[in-house]
């Protein structure tokens, strides 16, 4: 017994003596409580490991021009569509080689490449371990809980004083960002694009619909119920096949509301600013409890997939072009643009019938928002080292956002991809899909810019790279162009279909509560939809939850105001 | 001068212990070898547990981390998801381990009485696999089974079976919370009975066989012989894998993540997935309230080990740690 008192009591010492030797502020990741640009926000000794260069190099002396970056550490999502396995490695020399012309000094760019479903984890975690990237995107509801923190670098005077301004051709979108000081800490470099509703015209065709007859939520609805009551997929089985598909009844991240646009209509469950400008919770409107209840009998009709409730966006898009159309819905409301070829090519590979049709934004859709919701756009922010000397955040906007909105051959890497790989100007020809029915055949002359099939899918035609050229606030001006017919027609429809996202709040007990207040919403919700429960008391149930806490977020953004 | 006290060997022969320093000496090959697995442990077992100072702090990804006393213990017992995941975290792992533990009993009993030796050992292999696939292939395998749209194999059965109307939706066993739980609990028996049955068919394959021959000898029947030979000789080893494994409640966390869903939240959320997503689903996490609730997890955890480690002492004669 005694000997066992004595371990105990050693082991708690052990324990007590390393819990005091880790109690210094030498482990502390990060430095700034003040939330504001100006002070030190991030631990400099941090950022300079993670950028791989000397912070001493541009300490203080260095005027913003003499600094010269030698490496760029940046940190991305899956938008950066020239992945590992796609074509990063020869991306990335180029990039490099295309620079060092550009700035006359070589850079070594280093990519960190996150999980794109887990990337706010990932960025969380990376910081937590005090690894700091000189630039990184960030998604916008993201961005918005990071700008007040101090760590971004303002890089308001930097984006007034580019080279670029001279071809803006959607300047709204980075002034839109700036705060009311006019600090900008994140560069949007196109405008966020949004989900449109997809609709297969074969279905349509099946149960004898025609996509300009859908005008109204009614409309809209007795589609789908034909969709699932009428064999739409002429297996001979009714009510195995659904209306529409969604990852979740609501998104979960702004704008919400996008993957299931008919039913939410004027409702924005989200804590957004009304017409007067003041900041409300727009969960608990009446506008949400009548989607609710619209949601609810989708979800007893069988107009809506149950499985909307589980699915991940994968999941829904990848039942939604399978082979066995059994159990799939024949709308789907999904990214615009690009993703309207792609979404045709995945139907093709899968042997269904691809032919697809927008839906035009419904009455109650265009007489609420106006039309189908633009997001928030996402940014390349840099990160402030807090040494209070601009130099190195300046090189790296000019080294990283300068380049990347050149016109010309970054930017052509930032759009296509790498030079033979993803896109040629040299005559080839090349055929997808060889022996099948979708066989197709392209041929180019010499000096014809074009993109080449995917490096890791030679029957795929590859797209775009990070940035999509119609989004794209300074357009190429090398002439570079080859989206494809759909996108651009994606692209058409969505631009003249679409209103800006109302915009994500910004507030220390917003960003604290975030994770209890979606918890709380998703309950509401499923309580509603998939329990049939009365959407008076699930509203009870959600206000008594979080309502104080809601209470305290409003206040604390109406008088910041 | 001190003198040093004696001790005796162990060939029961008593002489004067040396000074420590000496003993050290002598034996600095075995210390030499020990300090690699001294620093393996510190830097491993203990260095991370200086995070647990967090718990007290407002430590977000940004910033410098401030001191705030226990305002995170005050949040989190005031916040009523923490306690649905505590109750859920018991619950769930309380009834996983007895239903477990009596099939794996159950089965284990079943076998050791099969007398063809290639259909005991074939069966055993059968129920022994599925403990090898990982908790992701488990929930995709299940999540396809019990699908609620019309290519569910549950529910197509149901429905063929005229248990649930044709033209009725199907049941969404994994996010309604009256079937969650049960399909939560049948997945564990399938996915962990078979391993389960290793310790207890050992155990079984030590009982004396003159036992049964007696009970032979009396004219005892097959279920004579488990109830009176069979289950009394198991009790011993039922009891420490239950006092062992109750230690380990708390930790229940992959199983769950893989199945739950937010429909289910009021029965399935346990604090490990509680953690998760106050950690990991926001943009700007709190880690020192994740800390704080981790650490009242890792409390209760070290206090069921030492209930656990005095049950045994009074049933077994001996504790656990």
């Amino acid at each position: 017994m005694k000997k066992k008192l004595v371990s105990l009591l050693l082991s708690a010492s052990m324990v007590a003596a390393l819990v005091g030797c880790g109690g210094g502020d030498s482990e502390a990741p990060a430095a700034d409580d003040s939330n504001t640009s100006t002070d030190a926000p991030a631990d400099s000794s941090a950022s300079t490991d993670a950028a791989g260069d000397t912070a001493a190099e541009g300490e203080g002396e260095a005027a913003a021009s003499d600094y010269q970056l030698d490496t760029l550490n940046i940190v991305v999502d899956g938008t950066l569509t020239a992945t590992l396995d796609n074509g990063q490695p020869e991306f990335e020399a180029q990039w490099e080689d295309a620079v060092a012309e550009s700035l006359g000094h070589p850079v070594d760019l280093v990519i960190q490449q996150l999980d794109h479903s887990g990337y706010i984890d990932a960025v969380g975690r990376l910081f937590a371990g005090g690894d700091y990237p000189d630039a990184m995107i960030m998604p916008a509801a993201m961005f918005k809980q990071y700008a007040p923190t101090g760590l971004l670098w303002d890089m308001g005077s930097a984006y007034d004083n580019a080279d670029f301004q001279e071809r803006m051709a959607l300047p709204s979108v980075n002034e839109n960002l700036k705060d009311s000081q006019g600090r900008l800490y994140g560069f949007a470099y196109g405008y966020g694009n949004g989900c449109v509703t997809y609709v297969k015209q074969a279905w349509l065709d099946a149960v004898g619909l025609k996509a300009e007859d859908i005008k109204t939520y009614d409309d809209y609805y007795d589609m789908l119920l034909k969709f699932h009551n009428e064999d739409p997929d002429g297996n001979g089985t009714t009510g195995d096949t659904y209306g529409v598909i969604a990852a979740g009844f609501m998104g979960n991240e702004a704008p919400w509301i996008n993957y299931l646009p008919e039913f939410w209509q004027d409702a924005f469950p989200a804590i957004y600013q009304d017409e007067s400008g003041t900041w409300v919770d727009g969960f608990q409107s009446d506008a949400t409890k009548e989607a609710l209840l619209r949601l609810q009998q989708a979800y007893k009709d069988g107009a809506i997939d149950p499985e909307s409730l589980t699915a991940s966006t994968k999941i829904a898009r990848e039942k939604w072009f399978s082979n066995d159309q059994t159990g799939a819905a024949g709308a789907f409301a999904y990214w615009a643009g690009t993703w309207y070829q792609t979404l045709t090519d995945n139907l093709i590979k899968n042997e269904v019938d691809a032919d697809l049709v927008e839906l035009a934004p419904i009455q109650e859709i265009k007489d609420s928002w106006g039309g189908y919701l633009n997001r928030e756009a996402p940014v390349w922010v840099i990160i402030d080292d807090g040494d209070g000397d601009d130099a190195r955040e300046q090189a790296v906007f000019d080294t990283l956002i300068e380049t990347m909105m050149d016109g010309d051959k970054v930017q052509t890497l930032w759009t296509y991809g790498a030079e033979d790989v993803h896109w040629s100007t040299k005559a080839e020809s090349f055929v997808t899909n060889p022996g099948t029915e979708n066989e197709k055949s392209y041929e180019y002359a010499d000096g014809e810019f074009h993109l080449k099939p995917s490096p890791n899918d030679s029957n795929t035609l590859w797209k775009k790279n990070l940035i999509d050229p119609a989004l794209v606030i300074c357009p190429l001006t090398n002439g570079f162009e080859d989206t494809s017919e759909l996108a651009s027609e994606g692209n058409k429809f969505f631009t003249e279909n679409c209103v800006d996202a109302p915009a994500s709040p910004t507030s220390e007990t917003y960003t604290n509560e975030t994770g209890n207040i979606y918890d709380a919403q998703l309950a509401c919700i499923t309580d509603v939809v998939t329990k049939g429960g009365d959407v008076d008391a699930a509203m009870e149930t959600y206000v008594s939850t979080v309502g104080s806490t809601i209470d305290t977020i409003l206040e604390e953004l109406n008088s910041a105001e | 001068m001190k003198k040093n006290k004696k001790v005796v060997t162990s060939t029961g022969v008593a002489v004067r212990e040396k000074p420590l320093g000496i003993r050290i000496w002598n034996n600095r090959g075995y210390y030499i070898m020990f300090i690699p697995v001294l620093i393996t442990v510190i830097i491993m077992n203990y260095w991370p547990m200086l995070g647990i100072r967090y718990a007290l702090y407002d430590y977000k990804p940004v910033g410098t981390p401030k001191l705030i006393g226990f305002d995170h213990f005050t949040k989190m017992f005031s916040t009523d998801a923490f306690w649905v995941a505590f109750k859920n975290t018991l619950q769930l792992s309380i009834m996983k381990l007895i239903i477990t533990t009596i099939t794996s009993v159950v089965v284990s009993v079943f076998l050791n009485e099969m007398g063809n030796l290639l259909a005991k050992k074939t069966l055993q292999t059968v129920i022994y696999l599925p403990h090898f696939m990982s908790w992701a292939v488990v929930a995709s395998i299940f999540s396809l089974l019990l699908s609620p749209s019309s290519t569910g194999m549950v529910n197509g059965w149901l429905k063929d079976l005229g248990l649930i109307a044709q033209d009725q939706a199907g049941i969404y066993f994994l996010a309604e919370s009256r079937w969650w739980r049960p399909i939560f609990y049948l997945i564990n028996i399938w996915k962990e009975t078979g391993w389960g049955t290793i310790i207890f068919l050992a155990t079984l394959s030590g009982i004396n066989p003159e036992l049964y021959e007696a009970a032979d000898i009396d004219g005892a029947t097959r279920m004579q012989k488990i109830r009176y030979v069979t289950i009394p000789a198991l009790m011993n080893t039922i009891v420490t894998v239950l006092i062992l494994n109750l230690a380990k409640v708390m930790n229940m966390f992959e199983s769950v993540f893989v199945l739950y869903n937010n429909a289910v939240y009021d029965v399935s959320d346990v604090i490990s997935t509680y953690i998760y997503r106050q950690s990991f689903a926001i943009a700007l996490p709190n880690y020192g309230y994740t800390t704080a609730v981790g650490l009242f997890k890792s409390l209760v955890g070290g206090a069921l080990v030492i209930i656990c480690n005095q049950i045994s002492k009074k049933v077994r004669g001996r504790g656990i740690i």
